[in-house]
């Protein structure tokens, strides 16, 4: 049975001028349930699909589809069951952290007095409650942004790089809590230029460069679509000699420019790299390193990087 | 939700949202700052100023600052408080959270409008306030100043205070549309300061019936003689009905463009 899709836009449009098409034909599909990673270089068009998502931009063309409804027509229907931090969390500094979660839950109904306290025992600031955001370091900030954005226990949950200025211990507390939320029913979209970060949390991914949507699936099938192939990269004393006798072997290789040592050789499976390094030993060259490359993220470069 | 409960809702997370802002310190400092002037000036000059026997000290008193001090310092004060409390929303990037919450975009837009509105009305009631009050203290302080022997044109002045305050409704909802399009308030602050002095240029002449930058010169002593007696029955005058006319047209219109604005 296909899964009910959460969010689904088609062939939507949209550019802030005439020159550049920012988003171009993109089909987005959000099954639900699902931990769904939006992915691409700074400049690609995330955050501008999150904004037509939530109609704070007007789109050229196309449809947008949340809860199987068109946005446009169920605007606030729509958005009483999302929860959303785009960007920068929207703050304001001169008051405390529970006046701004008082001002969010006053726009919204029927938002329970205990609810306040209980978000900000979530994202681990209850005991700043009373403190000006003013005072709040960055990674506070997020984690209070996505308070607010739990406050009314969405159903969907827009997450706009939500490790942004978060330390490395702040980002594997928000992943743990993404993977909750997700376990207690929420769906979850959630923007990244960070392949790893899609990849250690994400069910879904769905891969943006220009506007243009070029690859979306489950994580399992993107992984499954590079498994036939290893890449290698090798740190050797002579580079040259190096790829004349993998070339002489029927490696595929490749140099990397710039880099005086290294190699990028391409290995179908785990048991030709011994194979490959008894040959490079027994003429006599050196080897320094090997390294088996993360496949998504030569996949991803390849696929962003023209 | 109804739209009664949005509106309301709206009002109150706006007074919540001034709390502890500047833009509560200037309508504060605004409404005491000339009151403050003439008290100290009336304390230290007395001498100078004491009535001629008979004479109401309440109405050269009361005059100075409304019908002349007033007119230039309003039209300022509403540039600088309309971009001041809508910089709260700038300042934190909260356009883009206020629409995308579950509450229709006009509730935002004519709640906002609906504060600031408020905020220079309480102004003015705070000024006119402190006038009074100065006025009795110093009637005690210096009772040779005879303000305890008469008492103040109260209907006169309410008239004419409110007056004025309605001819700077326009001016206001067309600030207020600036202050929510342009981010940055450089914009809507300085448009409105290069408006408001051509305004009271061109308050002289004839035509600047037709420009709200000058209404609030204009209410003081409205060209139309028929209305400008306070004590005639019909002493709302042309401008204020100019003004009226701008405000309803840039408060619709300001909101409609702004809800189809492309919020980055």
């Amino acid at each position: 049975m296909m899964s009910q899709l959460i969010v689904k836009t088609e062939k939507l449009n949209f550019s802030y001028s005439k020159s550049k098409k920012d988003i171009d034909s993109l089909d987005l599909e959000v099954p639900k349930g699902s931990i769904y990673g939006f992915l691409g270089p700074n400049g690609s068009g995330k955050t501008t699909t999150i904004r037509l998502l939530l109609g704070l931009l007007n789109k050229n063309s196309g449809n947008v589809k949340v809860f199987e409804k068109p946005f446009a027509d169920h605007r606030i229907d729509t958005l009483s069951k999302i929860g959303a931090l785009i960007e920068n969390p929207s703050l304001y500094n001169h008051l405390s952290a529970k006046q701004n979660l008082r001002i969010a839950s006053t726009y919204r109904a029927n938002i329970n007095k205990d609810r306040i306290d209980e978000v900000l025992e979530t994202v681990n600031l209850l005991h700043v409650k009373n403190k000006k955001v003013k005072t709040f370091s960055l990674g506070m900030k997020q984690r209070l942004g996505l308070a607010i954005a739990l406050l009314s226990k969405p159903e969907l949950l827009i997450l706009d790089e939500p490790t942004n200025g978060l330390d490395p211990k702040g980002i594997i507390e928000m992943r743990e809590l993404i993977k909750k939320l997700n376990k207690e029913g929420i769906t979850i979209f959630i923007s990244s230029h960070l392949l790893s970060e899609i990849e250690k949390t994400c069910t879904h991914v769905g891969i943006i460069r220009e506007g243009k949507m070029l690859f979306q699936d489950t994580v399992k099938a993107l992984t499954a679509s590079q498994s036939d192939r290893l890449q290698i990269e090798l740190e050797t004393d002579d580079k040259y000699r190096t790829y004349d006798q993998l070339i002489k072997m029927g490696f595929e290789t490749k140099k990397i420019a710039h880099e005086e040592h290294l190699l990028m050789v391409s290995v179908k499976e785990k048991s030709q790299i011994p194979v490959l390094v008894d040959s490079l030993r027994k003429n006599n060259i050196g080897i320094y390193q090997v390294t088996i490359k993360n496949n998504l993220e030569e996949l991803f470069l390849n696929l962003t990087e023209n | 939700m109804t739209t009664t409960t949005f509106y309301f809702k709206s009002l109150r997370n706006e007074t919540l949202k001034l709390k502890h802002t500047f833009a509560l310190w200037l309508t504060a400092i605004c409404a005491l700052l000339i009151p403050l002037l003439f008290f100290i000036v009336y304390i230290v000059k007395w001498e100078k100023l004491i009535p001629a026997e008979g004479v109401n000290p309440w109405n050269k008193f009361a005059n100075e600052q409304i019908a002349n001090s007033l007119p230039a310092l309003v039209p300022l004060f509403i540039v600088l408080i309309t971009s001041l409390i809508i910089q709260v929303e700038h300042k934190a990037t909260a356009i883009k959270h206020l629409f995308a919450l579950p509450i229709p975009k006009w509730s935002v837009y004519f709640g906002k409008l609906s504060i600031v509105i408020a905020t220079v009305f309480v102004t003015y009631t705070m000024y006119y306030g402190l006038i009074l009050l100065n006025g009795n203290v110093l009637g005690s302080i210096r009772p040779q100043l005879n303000f305890s022997e008469f008492s103040p044109e109260y209907v006169f002045h309410i008239k004419i205070l409110f007056r004025s305050f309605v001819s700077v409704l326009g001016i206001l909802a067309i600030q207020f549309w600036l202050s929510f399009r342009f981010k940055n308030f450089i914009i809507p602050l300085g448009v409105g300061m290069v408006l408001v002095i051509v305004g009271l240029i061109a308050a002289r002449a004839p035509e600047s019936i037709y420009f709200p930058y000058s209404y609030s010169m204009i209410s003081m002593n409205p060209l139309d003689e028929k209305t400008s007696d306070l004590n005639l029955f019909w002493w709302f005058p042309t401008v204020s009905w100019y003004s009226l006319g701008y405000f309803v047209v840039f408060a619709i219109a300001g909101f409609f463009d702004i809800k189809r604005m492309n919020v980055k």
